[in-house]
């Protein structure tokens, strides 16, 4: 494949300023009953759509100064973030608050305008999710475990430069326990292997420095398989393909030095044919409606994959490489 | 951080865009009720008044839309503030000592963070809409209840109707929306009061009950993953001594079989049943001789559905699961972990040996390939050795036809080929 986006015949064109134009849309849709029935995904929405534009090259294309207003607008007495405004605090949308803010250079504003002691109260919420005994970390005050909390601890943790305040060793023992022997993980111990659960196991471990603990070959084997037909990538055996995989798998293939794996051509086909030229956004399908989502989620893939003229985002945070060197000063 | 089926954040532009004017004004009434009913829940949140009121217009919102998770735990305070009856010292039959203080019967998370929520609001005489009336009162205030038997079987009662009819709230939204980690939490959230309320017989009955929602759950889609975690959950709490539980290993190494029956393909099936090996030899006391017969008649039951299903992955995934059991066998549990080197390296050359006679008649399929690829380089393991000059050939000649075969995952095969010492060879025979 060429490595000039012009030279590339109409197919293989990413229509970058219809996903720009499409992820500026999102908040304008109050008349679509979608809109509203999607408010508890609000800020991880602003997070999948901020993290799709910086990635294409677009990061001012949402004001800045309302998008800090919003974040800090959802935020709780207790350092957790919910959603929107009015929504409970979980540690999903805590996660995206700080890899928000992370983006905008605007860390800094927790400190100043952020409830409590600022950057550590929102330290205080994710850690105090954490099990003490299992390592494990609840997504909110109801109790619910799964690796993906694990992983949104460590990342947003980390990028506070808090780490410090949560048992990183049990964390690691938990995620070695979820490891199932085709080399890929679970949500918990004696789950099935799954793409997304894999991602969120792998970039914990590379967090925690400890990648060690990884069966890279056997992993990467499973991972490759997921490849099918038309060449995208499903998240598990005997499944459809999915575009929004294009970052689960690339991403863990890429932390394990095996994204050469799996056919680059035929994947960046089949993701840039999940467009829709007219109104922008990329399905899971091609034919399928779009979603925000999808829309990141197959980007970010095809950043991986070298596509011409994208930034370079970071496998492990899932952030622009620049916004992870800015904060974590690499 | 998600990753069930998209979110949809909103929605799109394939069919949204061009609406007529009826279209919009139906989707605009079908918004502004959404908002009043999601405005009427809020004002009574930020009024605190978790009364039963609230804990019905959380029904009906939850019906429309039961991603909103807020609403749940809404929903739970509620359940906790009026509905359910107040936990206090005595009150809790699971537990051994009546006389435990009132903090040792909660155990849940959300205990701490609820309680000024529950203070603030004392339930109403509106509690009695759900469930039975009578003591709904705090008794932990009351140092000698007047009769605390009497007392506690009616609350108990009461919290059994209140669990059940909550059970029944699920249903038809699991039905409509399998994939939702809310419904399923809540659930979840409903089993553990029942295990925290309720008579352990009593509570054991709703939780046995749970295994013929995943039954059904499966047979509609057999590889939802909610669903096998779950069933896991449901089996290990129904083993554990707070539902006066034994092992349900057997049974469930017995679901998996029937599972794999009625369909070879159910990768998730194979998994569990792969992860209940183990456990299963070690309660069954195997010795062995029981050890090594098991490991056959495994080996035989997987070689048969292979002979019949060679580009079936699920089955290649559970023959790889049986022989990296004879490859690497230390540090972890395994099937027959006293099997001497030498019959290890019988075992696998038979498995290589058989697989290549699969060749005969599948000459084109991929996957066996790549077992005797993967096989040959485990019999150099356990054997500690490198291949030899006739195991470099075929190595040479299976990686020609992986290539062949399978060239998107080339990068792969190469990186095989380096790893195995094969380049040159290859090189040498062109």
């Amino acid at each position: 494949m060429s490595e000039k986006a012009a030279d590339l015949p109409e197919e293989l064109q990413l229509l970058t300023e219809a996903h720009v134009k499409y992820i500026q849309s999102l908040d304008t849709r109050k008349d679509d009953y979608e809109y509203w029935l999607t408010e508890h995904l609000r800020l991880n929405g602003l997070y999948w759509g901020l993290t799709a534009l910086h990635i294409l090259g677009d990061p001012d294309a949402l004001p800045r100064d309302e998008t800090i207003n919003f974040v800090l607008s959802c935020q709780h007495e207790n350092g957790g973030f919910g959603a929107a405004p009015g929504h409970d605090a979980h540690m999903l949308s805590t996660v995206s608050a700080v890899q928000i803010l992370a983006m905008v250079d605007a860390l800094d504003e927790l400190e100043a305008r952020g409830k409590g002691n600022g950057k550590a109260q929102v330290g205080k919420y994710i850690s105090d999710l954490q099990n003490r005994q299992t390592g494990t970390f609840a997504g909110d005050e109801w109790g619910e475990h799964d690796t993906r909390f694990l992983y949104g601890a460590l990342n947003a943790l980390s990028l506070l430069r808090l780490l410090d305040l949560v048992d990183v060793d049990k964390a690691v023992d938990h995620i070695a326990a979820c490891a199932n022997f085709d080399g890929g993980y679970g949500s918990g111990p004696g789950a099935e292997s799954h793409a997304a659960q894999i991602f969120t196991c792998v970039a914990a471990l590379s967090i925690a420095g400890r990648k060690d603990l990884i069966d890279t070959d056997r992993l990467g084997r499973w991972l490759s398989e997921r490849q099918v037909g038309r060449g995208g990538l499903n998240g598990r055996p005997e499944k459809q393909e999915d575009s929004c995989y294009s970052w689960w798998v690339l991403s863990s293939l890429e932390m394990i030095g095996k994204i050469h794996w799996i056919d680059r051509d035929s994947l960046i086909a089949f993701i840039l044919s999940c467009q829709d030229p007219q109104g922008g956004g990329i399905a899971d399908r091609p034919g399928d409606m779009v979603d925000v989502w999808h829309t990141v989620f197959s980007i970010t893939g095809l950043s991986l994959l070298g596509y011409p003229g994208l930034q370079p985002v970071d496998e492990v945070y899932c952030l622009p490489k620049s916004t992870v060197e800015r904060v974590l000063g690499w | 951080m998600s990753h069930s089926k998209a979110p949809l954040v909103s929605p799109e532009s394939r069919t949204s865009r061009e609406r007529t004017a009826e279209q919009k004004a139906v989707e605009a009434e079908k918004i502004s009720k959404y908002r009043e009913l999601e405005g009427e829940v809020r004002a009574a949140v930020a009024r605190k008044e978790y009364s039963p009121e609230l804990f019905q217009l959380t029904s009906k919102l939850l019906r429309t839309n039961p991603e909103y998770y807020t609403i749940w735990n809404v929903r739970r305070r509620s359940l906790i503030s009026g509905l359910l009856s107040k936990r206090s010292a005595g009150s809790s039959p699971s537990k051994a000592s009546p006389s435990s203080s009132p903090t040792a019967t909660t155990t849940t998370p959300f205990a701490a963070s609820s309680s000024s929520s529950s203070t603030a609001t004392p339930p109403g005489p509106e509690s009695a809409k759900i469930g039975r009336s009578s003591s709904t009162a705090d008794v932990s205030d009351d140092p000698i209840p007047a009769n605390p038997d009497a007392q506690t079987a009616a609350a108990e009662q009461k919290d059994l109707e209140v669990l059940r009819s909550e059970l029944g709230f699920t249903i038809p939204l699991l039905m409509k929306s399998p994939k939702c980690y809310w419904i399923w939490n809540h659930r979840l959230w409903i089993l553990q009061q029942a295990i925290e309320r309720l008579q352990v017989v009593v509570s054991r009955r709703i939780w046995e009950e749970e295994l013929g929602l995943v039954e059904k759950m499966l047979n509609k889609d057999k590889r939802n993953f909610h669903a096998w975690g779950y069933r896991r959950h449901v089996v290990s709490q129904l083993e554990s001594p707070s539902l006066d539980g034994k092992s349900m290993v057997e049974a469930e190494f017995e679901y998996t079989t029937k599972m794999i029956r009625q369909d070879l393909s159910n990768f998730s099936a194979w998994h569990r049943r792969s992860k209940l090996i183990p456990r299963l030899l070690d309660e069954r006391h195997a010795d062995d001789m029981l050890r090594k017969d098991f490991l056959d008649r495994e080996l035989n039951f997987i070689k048969e559905k292979l002979n019949v299903g060679p580009e079936d992955y699920s089955l290649w995934y559970y023959h790889q699961f049986l022989v990296l059991n004879l490859v690497s066998y230390v540090g972890h549990p395994t099937i027959a972990p006293r099997l001497t080197l030498e019959e290890r390296t019988i075992y696998i050359t038979r498995e290589i040996d058989d697989i290549k006679d699969l060749l005969e008649d599948y000459p084109d399929y991929k996957l066996i390939y790549e077992a005797l690829l993967d096989y040959t380089l485990s019999l150099c393991q356990v054997e500690g050795r490198q291949p030899d000059s006739v195991e470099k050939e075929q190595l040479v000649e299976w990686l020609e036809q992986l290539k062949r075969l399978d060239p998107m995952r080339d990068g792969r095969w190469t990186d095989l080929e380096k790893d195995c010492g094969l380049i040159e060879l290859s090189f040498g025979k062109n």
